[in-house]
């Protein structure tokens, strides 16, 4: 059988569900549209410059046509003439080929940074209940490989299709003007040429997607490796390492071969497409000239203009799939515009700092409720410990106290304000969740306290950091507050990038904290030193904690027990020990 | 090698003495392919040179009022036209081929390397540099191995044609002849200045997707609490950077695009000036002066070749000599890897891929109590013993011990003993499937659940009893949750690369999963639920000992839960083991002990009063 069937695996496949919805071809094209328009004057710039060095270009056909019809005839010929033209129109071609692609370059990136920095500031406006959802996952991929895929297109493709698409219609129209029947030839190659493009491009950029995505999976497995290390290692997971990195390269290759064999049926197609131009111009223009329709300056300046044809057309042909591949990773940029940011109420104010949840059912999508009316009230001040066994929704109710969801039925309220109808900036000016996330961002340890509050002085920096028991290594960092952190810089210790995170929540300083087992990924030596630091942070402050460990509730004003979505105990340490219900049998176990 | 029957069984051992090396090595091994392209990169480059001699017969035919030879000439046109389409098309199989088996033979050279090395690599090299080898420097070696053929038939090409050209029109030829080599180096100065700004560009552009990326890991964050301006404003004068040296190497390849531009420009000029006057002397014929102004057309092709040769070797140079670097390292048991071995050998003696064993291979029966000259800890086979240590430091150093190699070295400390046999002694892939040593940051490997928990196993643990010991019940829920086909089951579910879509704790009951199905002769576990609640560690702390029951498991905690189902509780003191006995005793008779274990158990300030 001739031909190669596209591969069955396709590492393009999303594995995950897709969490963000994708702009339609609606959103897509209204984007472009609107990216042309603000660019309307540089891109009128580029095609005009453009036609300068291509009609430039075709200056040397044009005079050696006239060369040779007059050397054909006998004629005086004006060589001076004819060579300074071309000399001028060589100058002319070179200058502005420079600025063509100068130009070219110049808007394709300005597109471009307009597209990314579009994209981060919609990401950044995403409610936090879309993000905790969706995880950051999708939007990590969408603003790393998509961003990149679209910059290989704008950077290359857009100026080179530019470029193509004036000079090709430019050649064509010299060719029509220089000997109209000459023109006709074209038409000649056209059928065959359609039909290539209607085999190859509806196949082509899924099948490039699925290459490339297979490309990096090979690279992603080796990471992983490589990254693994000790566990890979210690499983002896060495050999089914190399046997899965030989998968993957299968996989890869199998999508290579498939995209050769579509390459090996349109490169014939545009080759013979070419030759049948220049064969029928030459031909019938041969004809034409035997039969004195047309003159032999006319048929050279046309054969020339003919195999000139080649170039744009291969431009074309060449970078148009790579414009379908970026429409997909562009649908995938614009697509975060579709979530609707909610802006929140602007009228909706707590007065007071009372968090009462009442009757509060939740659940997840379309998924069963994981809390199935829950009643919790939190006085100013108060310390309330959540526990219960993983899975009994501890997080969850957690997350709609901190405002992050809106419950399904029932109500959250914070000083009989509803969270979730306050804007995003608003509630977490009162409340702040504290997870096990301590992110440290790229950057100086000064960015990394800034964000709580962007007005902050050096001072009250060093202040916060004392605050948590930090201002003693960070003085000693080498270059202090401006000393570069994160990934890439100085490496925080787990303790130590905690200790970052409650400086910005003393830096914040909101009334109510939800702490979501914030200290629970460090070892215990760590901890205690944390806990400490946490102490003072939360000094007067309402406090609701997801306690993992039990010493954490013994102390809490109010312990409250989870169990399967529901509140099943409620009450001080000492009540419930002596109500002897679960809480009780657990503490005594611990305590044995 | 043909691209179906990727990948190769064995990659091969290659010559990592040096990059230039390391391409001639794998230049050599597929010189079939090289040959192959060669051969059609020949035949194309001789049906396009040849196309001008048609235009110019036509032109000449036409000028000469012949029918006969106007068809003539359009019969050539077709046999042309076949066999460019017909070299081009087999060129770019045999070029793609050459350049996609030397990027799969070098991934899947890095792959063994790496597995090899295991848990040495990253000491000696970070591990971003060898993600950068395998996705950035693979595809710019497989380039100019690709186009090594490609330039060498341009090559031949150019001269063939220059020769035939002097032989046709001596005068014009060799106007022309002179001209080309001028042409091919005029844009040789400018490519390394330009390659400079290009790799400036990308680094900018790699600084700017770093911190798009870290925004969004940290986007959570940044909407818990603010600063969302600052980090944009940030973000934004990277992007504008990025657009200003991509506009600056712009200006650098534009001026190569001009130089191609005029010089080739400049020998038309010539050859029409000196040919018009030839013509006009009645030397050539008009049709030949349109052969030779075609020829000069068409010997740009080629020589847009040799540029791409020079800019490959250009980007290919450092690649191959990171790539050669990196696949030179070689384990050594006491201090990492250390640069290979000059001459390009077998892998270092002792040294093999971990994994199933191979049939027929001599795997001494390790089995018997485990014990640490080092410390004095003895673990009795059978049982299950729980080590407490003050510093987690010092705890994860002595796990590593405990399974012989350790990956930091172990210079100056003896072995670790299981029966009496020092691990340090016997094979690596022996001594790491006699002992499982779960460290505290086990990594889960990305793919699906099942993938996850395929390891090579004793098989007598299955995986339902090993999740059900784990309590990895809400885990299975969760996964099945985030599937992109929630119908096909937890099994089927992926977990992302290392588990970032679950919580802490739920990655640590996976990873003890894992660790359970192996079911190895010992079981060392580095504080395996310390993200755990407490309902669920006493309930794991249960399973753990019921599947355990009979083999020999070593917990490093600080957990009562879990020290009091120990058969038997070490307390390890800068370096040494202290005290042995049951929780209970240890808590009576010890009070080091109990201030150890019962910092865990007193109210911590932070909830009550403020300390």
């Amino acid at each position: 059988m001739i031909g190669v069937p596209p591969p069955s695996v396709d590492p393009a496949a999303p594995e995950s569900a897709t969490t963000l919805p994708v702009g339609g071809p609606a959103t897509v094209r209204r984007c472009v549209r609107e990216l042309l328009r603000r660019h309307r004057r540089a891109l009128a710039l580029l095609v005009g410059v453009n036609a300068v060095a291509v009609i430039a270009s075709m200056a040397g056909p044009h005079l050696l046509g006239g060369l040779v019809e007059d050397l054909a005839a006998g004629d005086d010929v004006q060589l001076g003439r004819a060579v300074s033209l071309f000399a001028v129109a060589l100058a002319v071609q070179t200058l502005f080929t420079r600025i063509v692609r100068v130009r070219g370059a110049m808007l394709g990136e300005e597109m471009l940074a307009d597209l990314r920095e579009d994209f981060l500031v919609r990401s950044v406006r995403l409610p936090p209940g879309v993000l905790e959802r969706a995880g950051t996952g999708d939007l990590l991929s969408r603003v790393t490989t998509d961003v990149d895929r679209l910059a290989e297109a704008m950077r290359e493709a857009v100026p080179e299709l530019a470029i193509g698409v004036v000079w090709g219609v430019l050649l064509l129209g010299a060719l029509t003007a220089t000997a109209p029947p000459l023109a006709l030839s074209v038409l000649v190659a056209l059928p065959l040429l359609v039909w290539g493009c209607r085999w190859y491009f509806p196949r082509a950029p899924r099948a490039y997607r699925s290459e490339a995505a297979g490309y990096a999976a090979v690279s992603a497995v080796l990471a992983e490796t490589v990254d693994a290390g000790r566990t890979v290692e210690a499983h002896r997971l060495g050999a089914r390492r190399v046997a899965l990195s030989d998968r993957r390269i299968k996989e890869w290759t199998s999508w290579e071969r498939y995209t050769l064999w579509l390459r090996t049926v349109f490169y014939p197609v545009i080759n013979l497409t070419h030759m049948l131009v220049i064969g029928s111009v030459l031909l019938l223009g041969g004809f034409f000239v035997l039969r004195g329709w047309m003159s032999v300056g006319q048929l050279t300046a046309g054969a020339l203009y003919a195999q000139m044809l080649t170039e744009p057309v291969g431009i074309v042909l060449r970078w148009y799939d790579e414009l379908q591949v970026a429409q997909v990773s562009l649908g995938r940029l614009v697509g975060v515009r579709e979530i609707e940011p909610d802006a929140g109420d602007e009228r909706v104010r707590p007065s007071g700092r009372d968090v009462r949840a009442d009757d509060v059912r939740f659940g997840y999508g379309s998924h069963a409720d994981v809390l199935h009316g829950v009643s919790l009230d939190v006085p100013p001040g108060t310390r309330l410990a959540l526990v219960g066994p993983s899975g009994a929704g501890k997080s969850t109710l957690g997350r709609l106290l901190a405002g992050i969801y809106a419950p399904r039925a029932g109500s959250v309220t914070l000083g009989g304000a509803e969270l979730s109808r306050m804007p995003t900036e608003r509630v977490r000016r009162h409340v702040a969740l504290v997870n096990q996330e301590h992110h440290v961002f790229v950057g100086s340890l000064r960015d990394n306290l800034l964000l709580a509050r962007p007005e902050a002085s050096d001072e009250e920096l060093w202040s916060a950091l004392g605050a948590v028991d930090a201002e003693g290594w960070a003085r000693g960092l080498p270059d202090g507050l401006a000393t570069a952190v994160g990934s890439g810089g100085l490496a925080l210790t787990p303790a130590r990038a905690q200790q970052v995170a409650l400086a910005r929540l003393v830096l914040a300083d909101p009334h109510t904290l939800v702490l979501d087992e914030a200290t629970s990924l460090l070892d215990p030596r760590a901890a205690r030193h944390l806990e400490s630091s946490l102490a003072k942070v939360l000094a007067g402050r309402t406090v609701v904690a997801i306690a993992h460990r039990l010493h954490t509730a013994h102390d809490a004003d109010v312990i409250a027990v989870a169990e399967d979505g529901r509140i099943s105990e409620l009450g001080s340490h000492e009540e419930l020990v002596a109500a002897g219900g679960a809480y009780a049998a657990l503490w005594r176990s611990w305590q044995r | 090698m043909r691209i179906r029957d990727l990948p190769y069984p064995d990659p091969g051992t290659p010559d990592v003495r040096s990059g230039p090396r390391f391409l001639l090595w794998l230049s050599r091994r597929q010189l079939g392919g090289q040959v192959k392209a060669l051969a059609w990169g020949t035949l194309h480059m001789a049906a396009v040179a040849a196309l001008p001699l048609a235009v110019g017969t036509t032109v000449q035919a036409v000028v000469d009022r012949s029918g006969a030879r106007l068809a003539a000439a359009g019969g050539l046109i077709l046999v042309l036209a076949l066999l460019t389409a017909l070299g081009d098309t087999m060129l770019h199989r045999a070029a793609v081929g050459n350049w996609i088996t030397a990027a799969a033979r070098v991934q899947q050279l890095l792959a063994r390397r790496t597995a090899a090395l295991g848990a040495t690599l990253t000491r000696r090299v970070a591990a971003g540099e060898v993600v950068a080898v395998s996705a950035g420097d693979v595809e710019r070696i497989g380039w100019f191995v690709e186009a090594e053929s490609r330039f060498l038939s341009a090559a031949l090409a150019s001269v063939a044609v220059c020769v035939a050209l002097v032989v046709y029109e001596p005068s014009l030829g060799l106007v022309v002849a002179a001209g080309l080599p001028v042409l091919a180096l005029a844009v040789m100065p400018l490519l390394p200045r330009a390659t400079r700004r290009a790799d400036e560009q990308r680094e900018k552009a790699g600084y700017a997707t770093e911190l798009a990326a870290d925004t969004v890991a940290g986007l959570r964050v940044l909407r818990g609490i603010g600063g969302e301006e600052l980090f944009l404003a940030r973000y934004r004068r990277a992007s504008q950077e990025v657009r200003t040296a991509a506009v600056r190497s712009a200006r650098m390849w534009s001026l190569i695009a001009a130089v191609q531009v005029a010089l080739p420009g400049l020998l038309m000029i010539a050859v029409v000036w000196f040919g018009v006057g030839l013509v006009r002397e009645g030397r050539v014929g008009v049709g030949e002066l349109v052969t030779v102004y075609g020829v000069v057309t068409f010997l740009l092709y080629p020589l847009r070749q040799v540029e791409e040769i020079a800019m490959a070797w250009s980007f290919a140079g450092p690649s191959a000599r990171r790539a050669a670097r990196l696949l030179a390292l070689r384990r050594t048991d006491d201090g990492g890897p250390v640069p290979g071995d000059p001459a390009p050998g077998d892998p270092a003696p002792g040294e093999s891929v971990p994994g199933d064993p191979v049939p027929g291979d001599p795997v001494p029966v390790l089995t018997g109590g485990l014990y640490d000259p080092g410390t004095g800890l003895e673990a009795p086979q059978g049982q299950l013993t729980a080590v407490v240590c003050g510093d987690p430091d010092a705890a994860g150093r002595l796990a590593d011990r405990l399974g012989g190699h350790a990956p930091q070295g172990t210079a100056g400390v003896p072995s670790a003993r299981l029966g009496g046999v020092p691990l340090d002694e016997v094979p690596l892939a022996a001594a790491r499937a006699a002992v499982l040593v779960q460290d505290k940051d086990p990594v889960l490997l990305a793919g699906t659940l099942e993938e996850l928990l395929d390891v090579p196993s004793s098989g007598r643990v299955t995986a339902e009893a090993a999740l059900a010991a784990a309590q990895c019940g809400d885990v299975l829920d969760s996964l099945r949750r985030s599937s992109a086909d929630p119908s096909a089951g937890p099994m089927r579910a992926h977990v992302t690369e290392r588990g970032r879509s679950l919580s802490g704790g739920q990655r640590q009951r996976l990873a003890l999963a894992r660790s359970l199905i192996t079911d190895p002769e010992v079981l060392v576990l580095d504080e395996p639920t310390s993200a755990v609640d407490a309902h669920t560690e006493a309930r794991i702390a249960d399973g753990l000992r019921e599947l355990r029951a009979g083999r020999t498991t070593v917990v490093f905690t600080s957990s009562p839960l879990l020290l009091d189902r120990a058969d038997r509780v070490v307390l390890v003191r800068e370096g040494r083991a202290v005290a042995t006995g049951r929780h209970d005793e240890l808590l009576r008779t010890t009070p080091e002990y109990r201030a150890v274990v019962t910092r865990e158990t007193t109210p911590e300030p932070w909830i009550g009063e403020p300390a």
